[in-house]
């Protein structure tokens, strides 16, 4: 008898390790919702200078002046009064892992961070809910003149304070949108980077981004300062468990890279299903400078994610690699965006994107070149896999050219797995499920090989597509 | 003129607003329009019946969107509708010629195309003025193709710079019918198009073909939607524009797979020429995608004539302007020769050739 017909089954990506939830034991919390007051409390338990406590208040009043965005996926389930906005846990920043509190210690080592540290990395963040609670740096980075702390003590500091105040917020303002407001009034943690003219990091830094109290919201940010001829890479994970109210990330990522300087920016979001990612990423580049993004999305319930390049310079440019991943329940909006301001920049974007199970996933971008950008180049390339008749998967691009002397281009290609190429791969003797495998891996592997070793295997997990042939 | 028609060709998924391309507003609609004098219709073909009633189709949307639809038909001052009737292959195509000048400042048309099964019919839509003269176009065009019928609608828009000019198409295809659009924007000092036709049945087709070109301080909008419900539908989009001046251009073109749309199949591509520092070019290729077993496809390219080709030309004589007149003119070829009649397809040549010939440089 003929084998009834199934339909290709790709499975769901292992949450499991992500999952574990430790007691929520905070230290300090403030109520649920927003208002000056809660604002106010914050600033004064986080000792913020003056200037600092007015521009949380001035984000406040722009926040309750800016609407929710009219386009994107919906935001139903969103209610701000319920999202408590800063949790301090009951751990004192340190540099040593040991005096890392056990419970949080044993979160981090779960997800293999302090691991990742020793193998292959200059230096590590750790931020667990609203805080930093480790940092640690090699000493030969420190060495070079490599600052990487957390961003209340570079706030702080004599040193690098008058730095943050020049910068902070200044990529993106509060103005930009009603989360970039949020988050400039209620901030709290991140990192700060520095990295003084003409020195290259080797090794990548990363920081890790966990959250773990329940209608808890993650605000981090994020300065990194990539002085004149100056190299680094810098790596972002995120995860939280999954709980049945909604958590929220708002967190601002500004990224200053200077006169040709590079950076490159990894990011691997794997939040649960249950968040709101609303995160802001934006880099400014000078002259001759780089800035490469690589950014992977496969968790949260709905991603709004779009780093921005903004190219002053003459000959600066940008790159942008992208995969994502939506599941059952996941509205995943990602992209990205770039403005060419200066004549002779170069940018490339590409994209690549799965839907499945219902999932849904939406490429969207903005290629902008101003009236005197002159001589620019612009790529843009974006591919979208459908892996079953339920799940949805939309492409939304915007060119906007104000010049003539310039190149752009824009492809897009959205279909199923080919038929053509699985029966390729089967006449030359393999099977109908290893074609498929082989297909989607390497649908995906673009992405995956820009992309450091372990945060590769990372993926590799996260994308590991369990394919069970269809029959008949 | 004191109307304004607001948000209209409204791209169906919007994006961020900053960037001014989900909707356009037209400014100057006239409140009032005074019976269009003279006549439009051509000799019908055979098999071919008209009458003034417009058809009500409440299934159709239209790209521009339903304000602009009811302002047409609640100010209509001309137009016609035509029904080809079953498995009559119209002998010649139907032309309507519309001019505005002393006597028309408006023109408000509403056609609407009713092709019974296995029919076809060529319609041409012309739209003219006369030197200098300032009017206002807004018309709208209703289509649907029964099971097997082909219905071809050729739009060619020459007004004058003092023209405002809406396009309004919206239209139905069932089982194996075939759509066939050419617009050639190629005057007015605002030309608005939208066009949405939904592939209903099984196998239907729908080919767009548009040609714009922007000179002076010229505003261009388009808003296309190509909506694949049935099974193995296809559409191909195909846009070619050139852009001089100060002229600014807006492009939006969707393809929308809906649920059930397996083997469908819909490519968009968009190339534009420009020459001028001052000219905007403005593009949304959207791809909507709610089912799995689909080909959709959209390229767009943008920016200068290649310097090869440019060269090559120069080489055999030509100089720089006249060879960049030779690309621009060779960039509206093929669609200018789908044209059915060949006094339309010269006044067009002739048109761009002027449009050309006033400009001393191009740079």
């Amino acid at each position: 008898m003929k084998p009834a017909r199934k339909k290709t089954k790709v499975k769901d990506i292992d949450r499991t390790i992500y999952d574990f939830k430790d007691k929520v034991n905070p230290s300090f919390e403030v109520k649920e919702g927003l208002t000056p007051a809660i604002v106010e409390e914050i600033s004064q338990k986080k000792g913020d200078p003056e200037w600092m406590r007015r521009f949380r208040l001035h984000s406040l009043e722009v926040y309750n002046k800016l609407p929710i965005p009219s386009w994107g996926p919906p935001l139903d389930g969103l209610n701000m009064d319920d999202i408590v906005t800063y949790i301090r846990p009951k751990a004192k920043m340190s540099a040593k892992w040991n005096d890392v509190p056990d419970d949080i210690k044993n979160t981090f080592e779960r997800l293999g961070i302090p691991k990742a540290e020793r193998e292959s990395l200059a230096g590590v963040g750790a931020q667990y809910d609203s805080e930093v609670v480790y940092h640690n740096v090699r000493e030969e980075v420190r060495r070079q003149g490599v600052v990487y702390t957390d961003m209340e003590s570079a706030l702080k500091s004599d040193k690098y304070g008058p730095l943050v105040k020049k910068y902070f917020m200044k990529v993106v303002p509060p103005q930009d949108h009603k989360f970039a407001a949020l988050h400039g009034a209620v901030w709290s943690g991140g990192s700060f980077v520095y990295v003084p003219e003409g020195v290259k990091v080797e090794i990548p830094l990363q920081s890790y981004f966990r959250l773990n109290a329940p209608g808890a919201g993650q605000f981090e940010h994020t300065l990194i300062i990539v002085s004149e001829g100056a190299d680094l890479h810098f790596i972002e994970g995120c995860s939280a468990p999954k709980y049945n109210v909604a958590n929220l990330h708002a967190g601002c990522v500004e990224l200053v890279v200077g006169k040709n300087a590079h950076l490159r920016y990894s990011t691997i979001e794997n939040w649960s299903k249950n968040m709101f990612n609303l995160n802001t990423k934006r880099a400014v580049v000078d002259e001759g400078g780089t800035i490469e993004w690589v950014s992977g999305s496969f968790g949260s319930h709905v991603s709004y994610l779009y780093p921005m390049s903004i190219l002053k310079g003459e000959h600066s440019r940008m790159e942008f690699t992208g995969i994502t991943f939506a599941g059952k329940g996941q509205s995943l909006d990602t992209g990205a965006k770039v403005v060419h301001m200066a004549p002779n920049t170069y940018s490339n974007i590409n994209t690549k994107s799965i839907s499945k199970d219902g999932g849904y996933c939406a490429y969207r971008s903005s290629v902008k070149i101003m009236p005197d950008a002159y001589g620019c180049k612009s790529s843009v390339s974006c591919e979208s896999l459908m892996l079953d008749d339920i799940s949805g998967s939309d492409t939304v691009p915007v060119m906007d050219i104000q010049n003539d002397d310039v190149e752009v281009g824009h492809e897009a290609k959205i279909g199923r797995i080919s038929d053509d190429a699985v029966f390729y791969l089967m006449s030359r003797g393999i099977s109908e499920q290893d074609a498929k495998n082989m297909i989607v891996t390497g649908f995906a592997e673009p992405v995956a090989k820009e992309l450091p070793v372990e945060y590769a295997v990372e993926m590799n997990n996260l994308i590991k597509l369990e394919m069970e042939g269809a029959i008949g | 003129m004191d109307l304004a028609l607001k948000e209209i060709n409204r791209l169906p998924v919007p994006t961020w607003n900053l960037l001014g391309i989900n909707s356009a507003d037209i400014n100057g609609v006239p409140a009032v329009t005074a019976p269009y004098k003279g006549e439009y219709l051509s000799e019908l073909p055979e098999g071919v019946s008209i009458s003034d009633k417009t058809v009500y189709a409440p299934e159709i949307d239209t790209g521009m969107g339903a304000d602009a639809q009811k302002f047409s038909e609640n100010n209509k001052n001309c137009g016609a509708t035509l029904r080809v009737k079953a498995g009559v292959k119209a002998d010649k195509p139907v032309f309507l010629r519309y001019r505005i000048d002393g006597k028309n400042s408006s023109v408000v048309d509403v056609t609407c195309i009713v092709a019974e099964e296995g029919s076809e019919v060529t319609v041409v839509e012309n739209y003219s003025s006369e030197g200098g003269a300032k009017g206002f176009h807004g018309g709208l065009t209703k289509i649907y193709a029964a099971k097997d019928a082909a219905v071809n609608l050729v739009q060619v828009q020459m007004l004058g710079d003092g023209c405002t000019h809406f396009d309004n198409v919206g239209g139905a295809a069932e089982e194996n019918a075939v759509v066939n659009i050419l617009q050639a924007q190629l005057g007015a000092g605002e030309a608005y198009a939208g066009c949405k036709v939904k592939l209903l049945g099984t196998g239907s087709r729908l080919n767009v073909d548009t040609i714009y070109f922007g000179d002076k301080k010229r505003k261009i909008d388009i808003n296309y939607v190509a909506e694949h419900t049935g099974r193995k539908t296809r559409c191909d989009i195909n846009v070619n524009g050139a852009l001089m001046d100060e002229s600014s251009k807006t492009f939006r073109g969707t393809i929308n797979f809906l649920k059930g749309a397996k083997k469908a199949v819909g490519h968009e591509s968009e190339y534009n020429l420009l020459f001028s520092r001052k000219v905007r070019s403005r593009t949304a290729p959207l791809i909507l995608c709610s089912e799995e077993d689909v080909d959709g496809q959209h390229a767009a390219a943008t920016g200068k004539i290649d310097p090869d080709r440019l060269f090559y030309l120069m080489s055999r004589g030509l100089s720089e302007t006249d060879a960049k007149k030779l690309i621009i003119k060779a960039q509206f070829q093929p669609a200018v020769e789908k044209i059915p009649d060949p006094s339309i397809r010269d006044a067009v040549f002739d048109y761009v050739k002027e449009r050309l010939d006033s400009v001393e440089s191009i740079s």
